[in-house]
């Protein structure tokens, strides 16, 4: 147990469960007094339950934490501004917001309703902008403050999933925005893709491979991959539990130059991802006519060579 | 005047002016027929006119092209039902949906009110998938279909628009997940970072547009370098995208701004630590920095304090 966020106040959203459950205990563990925010909902957005939260706030003060519980929908400006005045109100100010409340409604386009496309759009999206906004006001105040956001690597292009898709890589935005409206006021903001089993994601993919027949490489033709090495210490390779340390590490003061990126987490695996740039290019002296978009967008595509 | 898209139907919605403009002018010299959709609001999404389609509408057929109007708005679900309607009941199919339908309504976070946040999100990423959601049944009858979402650079992070880059980033998300959704239909889809000299860009002022170089360390921006300020410049690759020819490409996102067009990489790993087991954060505390962390820099650094 440290002190790294001793006498810090933190908010997490969808904190009842997964994720948010993980963060808001490697928080509370820290030292921070933490408001566990979580409507209590299904996976995908229906229904509200006490029970989630309560019982994250039970399992931190039973450790000798600080917590309190909020079922605010944060979707909502109403949820989003009472529950960072929860945090004020309750422990005297706010240093960390973690947004890690989402649903999902998996369904192919064809099939995708208006509902489907809000929802996810609204809980998962909105819902970051509100506690952003409202953490915001604070955070510009007194001159400090640490943002993390969830988002998913939905958005790099996983079928049957384009309001998922388009919530996560949107959340991206947000998140590279909101480094660059508060960065100048001594305030960080990042995001994380995780890649773990929760309620939203059960299963590996690789269980559900096995029904199909061979194992994946051995239906590529390269043989059966080395077994995984055996994992070391607390939990399991698919933990959502593992993401907490990251999470916490851009919670504390230690990197004050970490502002705006998006980082991944899977088992024991961190990585940075890169800002989207420019691979290829071509160049002309003048606008391109049609003639030349036929010959050149292919050979820059890289299907013309 | 080409003959590219001979037969084939397109819509381009906010087409009225600027970028949409150009492009439904190119898709119609190449043969299309365009229904030209604008409700003629403001850059802040308020009021309506149709003089603005109609504009384009008279352009097109006076240079012997083929064009309806439309004054629906994307926003809604059923009102972007009734441009796609407006597509069959005039030409009979629709091939091309090209969406750079847009507002702006800029705020830094800590005051932007829910009114702007919907208000850029409604027309831009709802109006996304109401266009894609109304447009793809007919695609899949014809089994053929070309889809353009207009997103924009500034999802990449400018100050003021976080309302903005959730719409825009949103919409690269949406095509790279419909792509493969799409693909045995024979529709693609991407998203473009298009650019120019528009009423949109008019409203951020010359003197921020310094600074924000300023603060980049880059020199104060010239007047139109590379022709980057003309509309005209973004339609030959989104009509390149429009076309039979444009097939092979679909879930990018391909620049279009200026006398250049490019391909844009998604966020990939670039750098990564491993362990088998879960880090603490006295690990992490020490290796971050000299790894993952290292020589990161922040992009809006707070100010050295005054003296």
């Amino acid at each position: 147990m440290g002190n790294r966020l001793e006498g810090k106040v933190a908010v997490v959203t969808g904190a009842g469960r997964g994720i948010g459950r993980g963060v808001a205990l490697l928080l509370a563990e820290e030292g921070a007094s933490v408001v566990v925010n979580d409507l209590g909902c299904d996976v995908n957005g229906s229904g509200s339950s006490n029970d989630p939260a309560d019982s994250v706030v039970e399992e931190i003060k039973s450790s000798g934490g600080n917590a309190v519980a909020n079922y605010d929908n944060v979707a909502d400006m109403d949820g989003g501004e009472n529950l960072i005045k929860t945090a004020v109100d309750t422990f005297g100010g706010l240093d960390v917001l973690v947004n890690s409340a989402g649903i999902i409604r998996d369904r192919m386009i064809f099939q995708m309703t208006p509902e489907d496309f809000d929802l996810v759009v609204r809980n998962n999206g909105k819902g970051t902008f509100v506690t952003c906004k409202f953490a915001a006001i604070v955070f510009r105040q007194q001159r400090s403050g640490r943002i993390v956001n969830m988002t998913a690597d939905a958005g790099l292009g996983e079928i049957g999933r384009s309001n998922y898709a388009a919530a996560s890589e949107g959340i991206v935005g947000v998140t590279r925005t909101v480094a660059r409206d508060l960065g100048r006021y001594g305030v960080t903001c990042n995001g994380i893709s995780p890649m773990v089993e929760t309620r939203q994601f059960p299963g590996t993919v690789d269980e559900y491979r096995v029904a199909s027949g061979a194992p994946r490489d051995d239906r590529a033709g390269i043989g059966q991959s080395p077994p995984l090495a055996d994992w070391e210490g607390p939990g399991y390779r698919d933990d959502p539990d593992n993401v907490a340390p990251l999470a916490v590490y851009l919670s504390t003061y230690a990197a004050p130059h970490i502002n705006g990126y998006i980082f991944g987490v899977r088992g024991g695996s961190i990585y940075l991802y890169s800002n989207p740039a420019i691979e290829r290019s071509v160049h002309k002296y003048g606008n391109f006519n049609m003639d030349e978009m036929d010959v050149l967008m292919p050979k820059m595509i890289g299907s013309g060579f | 005047m080409g003959n590219r898209l001979e037969g084939r139907v397109a819509i381009v919605t906010g087409s009225g002016r600027g970028i949409g403009a150009a492009c439904a002018k190119l898709l119609a010299e190449e043969g299309a027929s365009v229904v030209v959709n604008d409700i003629g609001g403001a850059v802040d999404g308020t009021g309506e006119a149709t003089a603005p389609a109609d504009e384009t509408v008279n352009d097109i057929i006076a240079a012997g092209g083929k064009a309806v109007a439309n004054y629906d708005s994307v926003a809604e679900y059923d009102s972007a039902g009734k441009i796609v309607q407006a597509a069959i009941d005039n030409f009979g199919r629709l091939d091309i949906l090209a969406h750079p339908a847009g507002i702006l309504r800029d705020r830094m976070i800590f005051n932007m009110t829910e009114y702007e946040w919907d208000g850029v999100l409604q027309v831009h990423l709802y109006g996304a998938f109401n266009m894609v959601k109304h447009a793809v049944p007919h695609m899949i009858k014809q089994n053929y279909g070309r889809i353009v979402l207009f997103s924009s650079g500034s999802g990449l992070g400018s100050s003021g628009q976080s309302n903005y880059a959730m719409a825009k980033e949103g919409m690269v998300g949406m095509a790279r997940a419909l792509a493969p959704e799409l693909a045995p239909y024979g529709i693609t889809i991407n998203a473009v970072y298009p650019g120019a000299a528009t009423r949109m860009t008019a409203t951020v002022p010359q003197s921020s547009r310094d600074l924000r170089a300023q603060a980049a360390g880059l020199p104060p921006p010239v007047v139109d370098p590379d022709g980057v300020g003309d509309a005209e410049n973004n339609a030959p690759k989104v009509v390149y995208l429009s076309s039979e020819a444009g097939g092979a490409v679909t879930g990018q996102v391909i620049g279009t701004s200026g006398w250049v067009v490019s391909l844009y990489a998604p966020r990939h790993v670039i750098r990564s630590i491993h362990k088998d087991g879960r880090w603490t954060l006295d690990e992490l505390d020490e290796l971050i920095p000299i790894s993952i962390g290292r020589n990161l820099t922040n992009p809006m650094p707070p100010a050295p304090p005054r003296q």
